[in-house]
């Protein structure tokens, strides 16, 4: 079966934030919501001090502390191992939000423009105000659902199509032949936080 | 038929075209979903990207749909100018506007064409080269600038990269390279041309192991991803390169004699009086000493001239003396590099960078051994299989060290550090990005099979020099100008040297200048192109006051009301943004931004993926009306007919010049039409781009590393330099201006020069130095009102706030989020908000980007981040002499905001 899984290669990743916009401009995220996200931080003392960035995303745990206590059922695992929302059956109760270790979800009450208000809402911003309304929701729980509605058209997610520094490899981790399987396999590929046993199917290889 | 609900054809088109939001200008593909842009993806068909893309590009519909956008025709209505005056704008009519500018430049033209002055932006230079350029040679205008781009980003690079490499910038062949020196860029990490290119060939280097020294003096990104960051004294980039330099020449012994022999004028000998070549009388050809015969032959003797590696030459003198011509003492140029260089000792220049003397001496050696001096690689050129120098190491750098009073020098001393290892243009070297070398693309029905279109070589001087065969500018690298009086209003004509300058336009006697130099005419109209000059020079006041205020009328293509039109603007104009607009030839000049490296060539256009919104005009759409209203059509169309050769790769066919004699009216689409027809053929038009926006056929191996394939050598002593000395030193006192800057710059012999902010002497309360850099999700001042651009900038800890070493804070009592001033020794200050971190040299503060906006019409941008430039200076002393670059960093006092 697929099981569809992410690799990202922090040697190669150099903190531009293609990942994130590209998810932004893509899912039409509004103010405040990044399902692909950057963070950056500084570890260590002048001089060898080291800055890193950090891609994070959704994990698609296949044990998905979220889905555990949704309380109606909204988040489900669909097939490839995808971790997602039916936006139907949620009704914002935000426990999951609370259970993802990997602050994963966002959830908007109502849908802002990226602009000051007074300003004149362009086709665009109503185009995607509607999408954001249809596909993901308002006052429900929304998340990475790694593009999963372009995988059947032969298309990569967003964030990995972007990415400059090639550092983001999709694929199914259950091929052990398939080239995320073998980057796992040769460059020490690791889960965020195993310890928690979330079982993420997001694995990061090693900055140095 | 008007499209309704009920008739409208559900629309769903991918449109091939050019991203616009910085001068890298990738390869992307717009979604088209009834009548809206929904998304926009690299092309991967496109060498300029292959299908990634930054988060600038993917921000366009935020830019495309910003409800800011000037979208009609406006004009002041209050005639006072100045910063923080009102405009009163109020909406005109197209007509009005345009009748209004063409009067204005009716009335100027009569009086004198040249008192029009043209401003333009650099991140639409693929469009200036049309309508600035075809504008000035038909108008009769010589005065054109860009603001902000040729003086804070390359004026010493680009020109010393033109005459080394053929190129606006350099960068690694990161593809072979097996160790890299970064000098203050972030090149490879989201920056400088071909930007996501150069990316993607880092980030592989780096996985494959490949070894990255940055020198910085704070973390950036490319730092933070190094092998080893060198944290240097700002400004100090040039004394660091003769270090290295001398290391590997003194102190290691580590040089390519075969390169430096026979691909420069290394072993040129030189006449010990005067600083020159020493010349064969018959033929005036500079001389080589013959080590093989004994005796000295001209350089391009058959016996002592090797073209291809494989050639067989005889070795020549790079060092010793000789009696030529009944001349004792004549030394090689490359001993005299040598010899001159000793002073530059770890110990001294530890002193001037704060880099310990030993990690210096360390690099050098590393640098030297991984540059593998001796080794060969084969490679499949045209003619064959041909063995060729790797040389896989390679220096670069940009705007960080190469801004600054030293600029000229500083380029040259970072880039010979390649040439004394013979890593230039080569496998695995230092290499010109999108050097002018190109055999064209290949048709069976080009007008000349030889020279097939866009053919660029370049070609030895008389003195074996290579001169570029294509350019940016009208005017190349090499050979340089000939000083001549003045009739710019910037007098640049007047210099050697360089792109443009700020110091005479901006000092406060200009107009002195102008009647000292007996320039007759003065400033009239200005008009401007997507520039924001207010912002992208220097201190604002002065911008304003000494310069744009001296213009009587003033009109603008722009995308939002800036500061700059808020200034001191007397019309707006509209324009349309990349997405809106065709434009014929973007990855080419293929020197300012093609992708280095074996992928294809690439020609991109650009086209709209929507009709211009609103009333907005695409620039070019409007200068042709401009020109068709002052009746000079024909001179427009002359004029791009004319800036072709140059920068496209050769000669229009006569049937495809525009017609200049009043026979024809042209649209910017078939302007466009004729361009790619003449290079590619008539199969080829825009219909062609317009289907697929980009064509690509292979580069020839021999294009890429091009250093052992043509007979031209480069300068590593630079004799010509002192005759351009002594020509602007004698111009400038034909006018009386005796010490009007320090022509001594012009010498043989690279040095190092202090910044007016190593001056001891200052003030003990200035103890800080500050420099801006770049951060990779901005270009310039327009990226700032991009409101997703904006949210990531608050994402990320650093892009809006001042960085300071939190030791360095806690000793002034500083606090993280502090708003604190940064005060310079002329008085002007900068306020900002301090975000604390350990990795920045303790006696640095970083500021990034063109922030700090404070013009109401771009809300998202006003008042986020620190308006650096007001910290620059533009006179005399923050001037390059060699290079008229500027300045840009400074020692500032700081304090806390009230």
């Amino acid at each position: 079966m697929t099981r569809y899984g992410m690799v990202i290669d922090l040697k190669r990743c150099y903190g531009c934030y293609a990942c994130a916009m590209a998810c932004k401009a893509k899912n039409r995220t509004p103010p405040g919501v990044f399902w692909a996200r950057v963070l950056k931080g500084e570890t260590g003392k002048y001089p060898t001090v080291v800055r890193q960035a950090l891609p994070v995303l959704c994990m698609h745990c296949d044990d998905p502390s979220c889905q555990t206590v949704c309380p109606t059922g909204a988040t489900q695992t669909a097939p490839g191992g995808i971790v997602v929302v039916e936006k139907e059956k949620c009704i914002g109760c935000s426990y999951c939000k609370m259970a993802c270790p990997y602050g994963a979800r966002y959830m908007v009450e109502e849908w802002e423009s990226y602009f000051p208000d007074g300003a004149p809402r362009s086709t665009y911003e109503e185009y995607v105000k509607k999408e954001w309304e249809e596909k993901s929701g308002i006052g429900v729980s929304t998340k990475c659902d790694f593009c999963m509605e372009r995988l059947p058209e032969g298309r990569l997610p967003a964030c990995v199509n972007a990415c400059p520094a090639n550092a983001r490899t999709f694929g199914d981790l259950d091929d052990p032949l398939s080239e995320i399987s073998m980057l796992i396999k040769k460059g020490r590929g690791a889960v965020l936080q195993p310890e928690l046993g979330n079982d993420p199917k997001v694995y990061y290889l090693p900055p140095r | 038929m008007v499209a309704t609900n009920s008739t409208r054809v559900k629309e769903d088109v991918w449109i091939p075209t050019c991203c616009g939001q910085c001068y890298c200008m990738c390869g992307i593909k717009v979604r088209r979903q009834d009548g809206i842009v929904t998304e926009i993806e690299g092309n991967p068909d496109s060498p300029t990207g292959r299908g990634s893309i930054c988060p600038k590009g993917l921000a366009g519909p935020a830019l495309l749909y910003d409800p800011y956008r000037v979208n009609y025709p406006l004009k002041r209505t209050n005639p006072e100018k100045g910063l923080g005056v009102d405009p009163k704008w109020q909406r005109i009519t197209w007509e009005e506007a345009l009748e209004t500018v063409v009067a204005k430049l009716k009335a100027a033209h009569e009086k004198d064409p040249r008192g029009v002055y043209f401003q333009a932006t650099t991140t639409q230079a693929s469009e200036c080269r049309f309508g600035v350029i075809g504008f000035m040679k038909g108008y009769g205008t010589p005065n054109y600038w860009v603001s902000g781009g040729g003086l804070h980003c390359g004026n010493g690079a680009h020109f010393m990269n033109g005459i080394m490499h053929m190129a606006w910038s350099i960068i690694p062949d990161f593809a072979h390279a097996n160790y890299t020196m970064n000098f203050g860029c972030s090149k490879g990490h989201g920056a400088g041309h071909s930007a996501v290119m150069n990316a993607t060939q880092v980030a592989e280097a780096r996985f494959r192991g490949s070894k990255n020294i940055v020198f910085d003096p704070f973390q950036s990104a490319q730092a933070s991803k190094a092998h080893e960051w060198v944290p240097i004294r700002v400004g100090t980039d040039g004394a660091l390169a003769l270090g290295i330099v001398n290391a590997l020449l003194n102190i290691h012994g580590i040089w390519d004699e075969e390169y430096l022999a026979y691909k420069t004028n290394g072993p040129y000998l030189i006449r010990p009086s005067d600083g020159r070549y020493i010349r064969d009388k018959a033929t005036n050809k500079p001389l080589v000493w013959d080590l093989v015969d004994k005796r000295p032959k001209v350089f391009d003797d058959k016996s002592v001239n090797r073209i291809e590696y494989e050639d067989t030459a005889h070795e020549v003198a790079l060092m010793g003396t000789f009696t030529v011509q009944g001349v004792e003492g004549c030394k090689p140029g490359f001993e005299l590099v040598k010899e001159h260089v000793k002073k530059y000792t770890p110990e001294y220049v530890s002193k001037i960078t704060w880099i310990p003397a030993e990690t210096i001496v360390r690099i050098a050696k590393e640098f030297g051994e991984a540059a593998e001096i001796g080794s060969t690689v084969t490679v499949e050129t045209s003619k064959g299989p041909k063995k060729i120098p790797k040389r896989p190491v390679g220096t670069h750098f940009f705007r960080g060290s190469q801004g600054h009073v030293n600029s000229g020098w500083t380029c040259l001393s970072i880039d010979m550090i390649n040439h004394m290892v013979g890593a230039a243009d080569t496998y695995g070297a230092a290499m010109g990005l999108g050097a002018a070398v190109c055999g064209g693309f290949p048709r069976d029905d080009a007008p000349d099979p030889e020279k097939p279109k866009p053919w660029q070589m370049p070609y030895p001087c008389p003195d074996g020099l290579m001169v570029a065969g294509a350019w940016v500018y009208d005017h190349l690298p090499y050979p340089l100008h000939e000083p001549r009086p003045p009739q710019r209003l910037d007098l640049h004509d007047m210099f050697p040297t360089s792109i443009y300058n700020a110091f005479t336009i901006m000092s406060d006697n200009w107009f002195d200048l102008l009647e000292q130099f007996k320039v007759p005419y003065r400033p009239d109209v200005m008009i401007n192109f997507g520039s924001n000059s207010i912002m992208t020079m220097g201190n604002a006041e002065v911008v304003a006051e000494n310069f744009l205020k001296k213009f009587n009328f003033i009109f603008s293509f722009q995308l939002y009301i800036t500061e700059f039109e808020d200034a001191v603007a007397d019309i707006i104009l509209p324009d349309t943004c990349y997405l809106e607009r065709y434009t014929p030839a973007v990855s080419w000049p293929s020197t300012f931004s093609h992708p280095q490296g074996e992928d294809d060539w690439g020609w991109t256009v650009r086209q709209p993926a929507v009709e211009p919104l609103f009333e907005r005009r695409d620039f070019n759409v409007v200068m042709i009306d401009i020109m068709k209203r002052l009746g000079m059509s024909d001179k427009y169309y002359k004029g791009l007919n004319e800036t072709v050769p140059i920068r496209y790769g050769g000669p229009l066919e006569e049937k495809n010049m525009l017609k200049d004699d009043g026979s024809r009216e042209y649209t910017w689409e078939e302007i466009s039409d004729h361009l790619l027809r003449d290079r590619f053929g008539d199969k080829h038009g825009l219909e062609y781009f317009k289907k697929h926006g980009v064509l690509t056929w292979p580069k020839r191996k021999e294009d890429v590393y091009w250093k052992w394939f043509q007979d031209v050598r480069v300068p590593v002593y630079f004799e010509y330099f002192i005759d351009g000395g002594e020509k602007i030193t004698k111009l400038c006192e034909s006018f009386g201006a005796n010490d009007f800057l320090d022509w001594s710059r012009f010498k043989p012999l690279a040095d190092w020069y202090p910044c007016p902010t190593h001056d001891e002497a200052l003030p003990q309360e200035y103890d800080m130095y500050t420099f801006y850099w770049r951060a990779i999700i901005h270009c310039n001042s327009l990226t700032q009102q991009n409101p997703w651009l904006d949210e990531l900038s608050q994402e990320d800890p650093y892009v809006y706030a001042l960085q300071i070493h939190r030791d360095t804070a806690a000793k002034k009592g500083i606090k993280e989020g502090d708003a604190i001033w940064l005060e310079n020794p002329e008085g002007h200050r900068v306020k900002g908000w301090v975000a604390l971190t350990d990795g920045i040299e303790p006696n640095h503060i970083a500021v990034a980007a063109v922030a700090g906006h404070w013009c109401d019409y771009q809300p998202i941008a006003k008042d986020k981040g620190t308006f650096f430039n007001d910290l620059v200076e533009m006179d005399k002393a923050h001037t390059d002499p060699l290079t008229l670059n500027q300045d840009i960093c400074c020692r500032v006092k700081i304090y806390k905001a009230e």
